[in-house]
């Protein structure tokens, strides 16, 4: 690498360990540090846990355990490698405009300069594989052994994604890119029937047919550059996994070096790609969706509806959900319909506790963070809305609007889902589901933007060790899940109190139950008009 | 020295207005009246309370005291009427960068309850030259480009009372001069207009009045021409920088008071 490069590189990591100080110099930097850092102490001592071990049961025997991921991480690696093929969302070493302003003009080859990104790369998953080292150190036994194999799997699959995002776009225009979706389709195919066979067949779930397939010759020719990045997880001993991190260092140098290589015939393309990125980058801190839409020009609708004020703001939303977030709202939609089967084939029901702690932080954290159409994405406007001539609450209804009805297809999804796949869940339940669903929704989403408006905030982390961004969403998830649980809490007291005044019936019970529950979901909108109201765009003084 | 205004031809009626944040007087008693057709252009350094009087007036922010009359609604009691009757335009607008440059206006027509407003969008993108643009994404437009949609959607539902925060920024030449023509012009319609600028030739020619902020403080309020005239003839300069740099700098500004 050229020596300036090496130079820049050290100076940022020096400036981003400069930064990270700086955040716990202040109280609230550092309280949100401190409770990031309690909750991965509580990873790790719950690791070490005999009942709560992170890897479940089977992390109890350390044979089961390597078996687990000899046959599935290849598998998974290999899915990650399709799914990037087919959701290729701009360059692997994405190049920000100040890198482009100052390091494409100034005397350094391409070369040195994708090793320049590749060294960053390195050290920020160096970061990361410490800290799944520590956390995983009680249940495998040494620290060092995890931080080899998972910073060795990390960056074999950045270069791998680079390879094929390259490979991809070299091929552009050529025969071979018009066989990626009959590919893709063909592939869609081959899973879906093997779902559908799963499910119809008694005693052959999904996991058999995956695991069938892995222990395959097909399957272990296709899988041979991801074994070797298992092997080094269940390495026993010290030249085992020196033999195999000499083997994945291989891959890796030589992955490496196809990036180089493909890059150079990519060059206009690369340009192109981080420039979408860049725009994307900057959408995503004004609190706007990654999948934009690419296009520079759509047909116009004509008109937007009044509806005294609420109108035009849900209307707007509505747009924005269309344009920028469809193919995010798509792959929630496709994750909640594969909640059920796949918690069935795993042999924990929906109904399980686990199962319904993993349900609840995907509609409470995981879909609130990712999907986002109401105030959280108008940070950057709020100037518009406090000079509309609408009541605040009906802006605060009409920005919640369509962020409600968006999470409630969501978990409506995951409803008939469970439906179809859950014994248990018959059509009343899923119907009393769905009708409880709905008051829960915008109670999350009201609470979400109350919060938010409250207490405005990036929605993204600044870097891979964002410690207090890190611990603030921790922290905000805690106190927004017991608000919820209160609530809800609250529904079911109402509803078994009326039960038991009023009788054996259970629609009685249930109503007033539900009501309790929107009524909560309602005074939180209240809250949030009052967030709106109070909220000081940023003051500049002028 | 700042006295009460108050009339029923005044279309933007301040008194008494102070803004505090975190202990830092932004603007202190301020107070002054822009009547229909005149164009009143706030001037001052950097820091002394001209953002913060425009964000103020169409409600952004809440003022810590004072009253400040928008078509004669108090823009604290009452918000909607104010608002309904104002037009803003930020120095960096922020559209909303999913919609396109007709959706701009719709939503606008919308949220201030215009029935029929096409044919004025229609003459609107004309005269702003985005008529070719209708279709386009807003993200996908120059500065310039998206300072007009801005001034276009603050123009759709005609209002009394136009505040612009650096309308020129980021402008070509053809589009400076017809964001001018676009002002006189409102101005000659009976709009009451507040415009903030670094840029002195814009005040000199469009402003009827001239205000002069420091520090939060009213240093010089009056009619253009009365302000020329204390100055005279100037060699280099034009008599307002000269005005502006003797109020700016003076060694004892607080000596100098409002004169409303």
């Amino acid at each position: 690498m050229d020596p300036a490069l090496r130079q820049l590189l050290i100076l940022r990591l020096r400036g981003g360990l400069r930064q990270r100080l700086l955040q716990l110099a202040s109280l609230r930097g550092l309280l949100f540090s401190l409770a990031f850092g309690g909750i991965i102490w509580f990873l790790i001592a719950s690791s070490g846990a005999s009942d709560t071990s992170l890897f479940g049961p089977a992390a109890q025997d350390r044979q089961a355990l390597s078996e687990q991921i000899m046959t599935f991480m290849p598998l998974v690696m290999l899915g990650l490698s399709l799914l990037t093929v087919l959701m290729t969302t701009g360059p692997t070493f994405h190049f920000s405009p100040n890198e482009i302003n100052f390091l494409f003009t100034g005397p350094f080859r391409r070369r040195d300069l994708i090793l320049y990104k590749f060294g960053a790369y390195v050290a920020g998953v160096a970061l990361t594989s410490v800290f799944i080292a520590l956390i995983a150190a009680p249940q495998t036994g040494s620290a060092l052994a995890v931080f080899i194999a998972t910073l060795l799997t990390l960056v074999f699959v950045q270069l791998n994604s680079a390879v094929i995002s390259m490979t991809g776009h070299a091929l552009d225009g050529s025969r071979l890119a018009k066989i990626r979706w009959p590919v893709t389709v063909l592939l869609c195919t081959i899973a879906a029937a093997a779902v559908l066979y799963a499910w119809i067949s008694p005693d052959r779930g999904i996991i058999d047919l995956l695991s069938d397939f892995r222990h395959s010759w097909i399957g272990s020719v296709i899988l041979i550059p991801y074994i070797v990045f298992a092997e080094l997880f269940v390495a026993t001993s010290l030249s085992q996994m020196t033999h195999w991190a000499l083997v994945a260092v291989i891959i890796n140098a030589a992955l490496l070096r196809a990036v180089i290589v493909l890059d150079a015939r990519t060059t206009d393309r690369s340009i192109a790609e981080n420039a979408r990125l860049s725009n994307r980058w900057d959408r995503i801190k004004q609190g706007g969706s990654f999948f934009a839409t690419q296009r520079t020009e759509v047909r116009s609708i004509r008109r937007a509806p009044i509806l005294g004020g609420l109108g035009p703001i849900a209307w707007r939303q509505a747009l924005n959900a269309l344009r920028n977030s469809s193919k995010l709202f798509i792959v929630f939609v496709g994750l909640a319909a594969c909640i059920a089967p796949m918690s069935s084939a795993l042999g924990t029901p929906v109904t399980e506790g686990h199962t319904m702690v993993m349900i609840y932080v995907f509609v409470a954290f995981i879909l609130p963070r990712n999907l986002i159409c109401d105030f959280r994405g108008d940070l950057s406007r709020m100037e518009i809305y406090k000079t509309l001539p609408i009541t605040p609450w009906r802006i605060c209804a009409g920005q919640l609007l369509v962020q409600v009805l968006l999470a409630y297809v969501v978990a409506s999804t995951i409803i008939v889902s469970a439906l179809v796949f859950e014994d248990i869940v018959t059509t009343q339940v899923a119907l009393v589901l769905a009708a409880f669903a709905l008051p829960l929704t915008l109670l999350i989403h009201a609470l979400e933007n109350t919060v938010h408006l409250l207490f405005p905030t990036k929605l993204v982390a600044m870097g891979r060790a964002d410690f207090e961004f890190l611990g603030r969403s921790i922290v905000e998830f805690i106190a927004k899940s017991l608000i919820v649980f209160a609530a809800m809490a609250a529904s079911g007291a109402v509803g078994f109190i009326t039960f038991k005044t009023m009788g054996p019936a259970i629609f009685l019970p249930g109503l007033a139950s539900w009501l309790t529950l929107t009524v909560f979901g309602l005074l939180t909108l209240v809250a949030m008009k009052f967030a709106f109201r109070r909220f000081a765009v940023a003051e500049t003084i002028e | 020295m700042n006295r009460k205004v108050l009339s029923k031809d005044h279309m933007i009626t301040v008194t008494n207005f102070s803004k505090q944040y975190k202990g830092f007087t932004a603007v202190r008693n301020l107070s002054f009246s822009v009547e229909p057709g005149q164009i009143l252009g706030l001037l001052g350094p950097n820091g002394a309370g001209k953002t913060t009087t425009l964000r103020t007036l169409c409600g952004i922010i809440p003022p810590s005291s004072g009253s400040l009359l928008v078509a004669g609604h108090d823009v604290v009691q009452e918000p909607i009427e104010a608002k309904a009757n104002l037009g803003y335009i930020p120095d960096d607008p922020r559209l909303f960068d999913t919609m396109t440059v007709w959706e701009h206006l719709a939503f606008t027509a919308a949220a201030y309850r215009l029935a029929d407003f096409e044919e004025d969008a229609e003459a609107l993108l004309a005269s702003f030259e985005l008529t070719h643009k209708r279709d386009t994404l807003v993200h996908n437009l120059s500065r310039g480009m998206r300072q007009k949609v801005a001034i276009a959607c603050a123009f759709l539902h005609d209002p009394k009372v136009i505040l612009f925060d650096e309308p020129l920024t980021g402008l070509d030449p053809q589009g400076i001069r017809g964001i001018q023509q676009a002002i006189r012009d409102r101005a000659k319609a009976g709009a009451a207009i507040i415009i903030s600028s670094h840029l002195l030739s814009l005040f000199e020619n469009l402003c009827t009045h001239i205000m002069v902020l420091n520090l939060g403080e009213c240093r010089r309020f009056g009619t253009m021409e009365d302000l020329l005239s204390e100055v005279g003839n100037t060699d280099s300069t034009s008599a307002l920088e000269e005005v502006y740099f003797s109020i700016t700098q003076a060694p004892d500004q607080s000596s100098k008071t409002a004169a409303a």
